[in-house]
């Protein structure tokens, strides 16, 4: 939905890399992290599952404003190819939503779906029906491997609320944020890579719009064979600008 | 009977019309109840919304009254602030929402509670799976709402059941510190609540499976699903949307509305449903088993004007019959009767229409006997000759066809041959009850001199046959004792011979089963009269048998002769000329030519007076029985 924010924006909060420290890492391999500011959180949208009333606000105190850290995703994609084992994800159903909304996961992980809660769940991949197959019994898991990048919607036709983004990315260079926006991604090799966020827009979709890659920007990671960080800063589109991808590339 | 027939029509037509009339009326009433019905279902629908949004309302300030409950916001806000719960504090804070449940007063008491943290755990259940806590509820609208501030309510559907749940947050101090979740388990006794005031049923479905109903009643739900999937997104129009169904659950027939139920158990098909049983006052015999006695009443229904259209109907019916049928009839009845009393000579044709073709009928056949009997009088004075003075007289012939004699049983006593009355053939006309006591069979006896010269009485009704007027007058009964045989009774008539096939003499004997009766076998028998005539005697003694010998032939013309001498006597006539054999010789002759000519098998000879003179009449009779 949105392709990332402008460089010009990004370019006044961003700080492009540099060596902080070197912290034991492997030789030739850093640290991304940063912060990415958050956008403000907008009005909570139309009411779902709306029963026989509309909702009404309480008198007492301002509606609270929704979380948006957790819709948030980070991938960083270069151009080499993931080597090793690929990793497990284990992804938590907790009761009537996933522990995260979003998770992004490297191509050829075991996403394990593990259900922490004593209601079989019927759960489905609305792309790929075959990903998925078979019902998710109380405290048991279901597993799967995602083999090319892609995003799924993973959910459950009996209940429409519980509904989970999977972003297969061709990296194992993935990370979530914070409620402040931050991020850290470690052991990472030298080279030049692009830092890009994804943000599953729940409200858009239940309207029928799509969840999409809001935030993209260049990194680059020279540690010259000594652990470094790469600080990567910006700011994410607002959510009603998430059609316009903006781009920011630090170094 | 044109106006007759053409009433008949009138009346045909108006019946019919009638019938349409009633077959057709219920079908405009059939629709306007059934326009009734859909308008009620809709309007029940409508109402049953109104109520559950109400309800709805009390639900969700039953909600906020729950949630600013003081030991609940301490009790959530402690939990909020622990990572993990643990049972301890389930159990502390579920005791605590229990107490707040029981304070609840009301008929709307809450099925279950839940009792959420900021975070969105569960700290505890009330009244529905008190065990089980620490499971994230937040996701579902309901409590992402009540969590961020909002109160509403929801429509939740678990393990086959339906729940209106209401939340609301709970806020202390300025922050938010969880929310409670209050359910109303969908219930029979909600649904017959909701209907009480509406004189329909309702049922909750989800899905295919009933939930909860005002009635128990099993329906095929596949109709009403389908009915739901033609309607669009707007479920707050579905009562106005949708059209009524028919659906039968056993043995009745409903007919139904349907409308979608909002929130998360909309979401899995859930609905609900108006239903009213189908009158079964639809057609005519439906209708008619419908009405009821105070329909009937004087007031209530136009006794004057349909009893008075019955009166005018069936007077000009029957005045139409009586101008056309009856009167007309009973006209030509009256010329009947006249003409056989010989009051006439042929019917009058004036009479209309087929009457009057019948009339006319009857006189030509009539005038076809006149002329055969005349064509035959002159026959029989070429066979005779013409009668000398003092002769045999006048012979008259009677040259129609009779019916063939019946045999005699008995012989006829000269002296009440020689006593028998003038009689005076009537035409064609067989006179079956001129020998009325000697006849036995269909065969009919000779012709009956008959005369209509007084009225007498008239014909009796009945089947049976009616014994004669004991007298008429100067017209003696054909056969009347000689007792009885007046002076102007000249006529006397002798049964015929049998048939045989050699000429007379011809022998009148008594059969032996038969014995002779007295004297005078007819001298009981009533006189005969134009009843008996046409219809017969109703009792008839033994009939009288003629055999076939030369000496009963004999015997035969010699009671004629004895006969035609008496009554050219009581004529004051000469007799001096007459000789026996010549008058034997002279029957046997023209009896001979009449059988030749007429092919006859024998002749009746029958002694008469006419013109106050004796006269012999020669019958010939054709066939016999």
């Amino acid at each position: 939905m949105r392709a990332g924010c402008s460089v010009g924006l990004l370019g006044i909060a961003g700080l492009v890399g540099g060596v902080v420290a070197a912290l034991g890492r492997p030789a030739g391999a850093g640290t991304v992290a940063g912060r990415l500011e958050l956008p403000p959180a907008p009005e909570r949208g139309a009411v779902v599952a709306r029963g026989f009333l509309d909702r009404v606000e309480n008198p007492l105190i301002e509606i609270k404003k929704p979380n948006l850290a957790p819709y948030y995703v980070v991938a960083l994609e270069g151009d080499a190819r993931p080597g090793g084992a690929p990793p497990e994800i284990t992804w938590d159903l907790v009761g009537e939503s996933f522990a995260r909304p979003v998770i992004a996961v490297p191509v050829g992980a075991e996403v394990v779906i593990r259900n922490q809660t004593k209601v079989p769940r019927t759960l489905a991949a609305a792309e790929d029906k075959k990903l998925l197959i078979g019902p998710l019994n109380p405290k048991g898991t279901k597993s799967f491997r995602a083999t090319e990048p892609a995003i799924y919607t993973i959910g459950d036709g009996e209940a429409p609320h519980l509904r989970g983004k999977l972003v297969v990315v061709a990296t194992p260079h993935v990370a979530t944020l914070d409620d402040a926006g931050r991020f850290e991604l470690p052991n990472v090799p030298d080279g030049s890579y692009k830092l890009r966020v994804f943000y599953f827009d729940a409200a858009a979709e239940a309207r029928g719009g799509t969840s999409d890659w809001v935030f993209t920007a260049d990194v680059t990671v020279a540690t010259r064979g000594k652990a470094s960080r790469v600080e990567v800063n910006g700011k994410l589109p607002p959510i009603a600008r998430t059609a316009a991808a903006g781009k920011q590339e630090r170094k | 009977m044109f106006w007759s027939k053409i009433w008949f029509f009138v009346v045909a037509l108006a019946a019919a019309v009638a019938v349409t009339v009633a077959l057709l009326l219920p079908r405009p009433a059939e629709r306007a109840l059934v326009r009734g019905e859909a308008n009620r279902l809709q309007t029940a629908c409508g109402v049953i919304h109104i109520l559950l949004a109400d309800d709805a309302r009390n639900r969700v300030e039953l909600a906020g009254a729950f949630a600013r409950s003081p030991e609940i916001m301490a009790a959530l806000e402690a939990a909020s602030a622990t990572e993990a719960l643990d049972e301890g504090r389930m159990k502390q804070v579920r005791g605590v929402g229990e107490s707040v449940m029981q304070a609840i007063q009301g008929s709307r008491k809450p099925d279950f509670a839940m009792l959420i943290d900021r975070r969105g755990r569960v700290v505890a259940r009330v009244r529905i799976d008190e065990a089980e806590f620490g499971d994230v509820a937040a996701g579902r609208p309901l409590i992402d709402d009540a969590l961020a501030g909002y109160l509403r309510d929801d429509l939740w559907a678990q393990n086959g059941t339906m729940y209106f749940v209401s939340a609301a947050p709970v806020v202390k101090q300025g922050g938010y510190v969880g929310a409670v979740v209050l359910g109303h388990q969908v219930t029979n006794e909600l649904a017959g609540r909701l209907v009480k005031s509406l004189a329909v049923d309702m049922g909750f479905q989800l899905g295919a499976d009933g939930v909860a109903g005002s009635k128990t009643i099993a329906f095929d739900h596949a109709a009403m699903q389908a009915q739901l999937a033609k309607l669009g997104p707007e479920i707050a129009t579905d009562c106005e949307a949708v059209k009524p169904l028919e659906v039968r659950a056993g043995a009745d027939d409903y007919t139904a509305i349907v409308a979608r139920l909002p929130g998360e158990a909309g979401v899995k098909h859930a609905y609900y449903s108006v239903i009213i049983k189908r009158p079964e006052g639809l057609g005519l015999l439906a209708t008619l088993k419908a009405i009821k006695q105070n329909d009937l009443a004087f007031g209530n229904f136009p006794w004057l004007v349909v009893g008075g259209g019955f009166v005018v109907a069936l007077a000009l019916g029957v005045g139409l019959m009586f101008i056309e049928a009856d009167r007309p009839v009973r006209r030509l009845t009256g010329d009947a009767v006249r003409l056989a009393k010989g009051e006439i000579d042929r019917l009058g044709e004036t009479h209309a229409g087929k009457l009057g073709s019948v009339a006319r009928s009857v006189n030509i056949h009539i005038d076809k006997i006149g002329r055969e009997a005349k064509s035959a009088k002159q026959d029989l004075d070429q066979l005779l000759g013409p009668a000398p003075e003092g002769g045999l007289g006048t012979i008259d012939l009677l040259a129609t066809s009779l019916p063939a004699p019946r045999s005699f049983s008995a012989p006829i006593a000269p002296t009440a041959l020689g006593s028998l009355g003038s009689m005076t053939a009537l035409g064609s006309l067989p006179a079956p009850g001129a020998l009325g006591s000697m006849s036995s069979g269909p065969a009919m006896p000779p012709p009956s001199e008959f005369r209509f010269q007084d009225p007498g009485p008239p014909p009796a009704p009945g089947p049976g046959r009616k014994p004669a007027a004991p007298s008429r007058g100067n017209t003696p009964p054909p056969f009347r004792a000689a007792a009885a045989s007046g002076p102007g009774s000249g006529a006397s008539m002798v049964p015929p011979p049998p048939p045989v096939v050699s000429p007379p003499p011809m022998r009148i004997s008594t059969p032996q089963t038969a014995p002779l009766p007295p004297a005078n076998p007819f001298a009981s028998q009533p006189p005969m009269n134009l009843d008996d005539d046409i219809l017969g005697r109703g009792s008839e003694p033994p009939p009288m048998r003629v055999e076939s010998s030369a000496a009963h032939g004999d015997a035969y013309f010699r009671q004629v002769f004895d006969q035609f001498v008496s009554t050219k006597r009581r004529c004051n006539e000469p007799t001096g000329g007459l000789a026996y054999e010549r008058f034997a010789e002279k029957l046997v002759k023209n009896r001979e030519d009449l059988m030749i000519k007429t092919g006859c098998r024998e002749v009746r000879f029958t002694v008469y007076v006419k013109d106050g003179k004796a006269a012999l009449k020669a019958t010939p009779v054709k066939d016999e029985a």
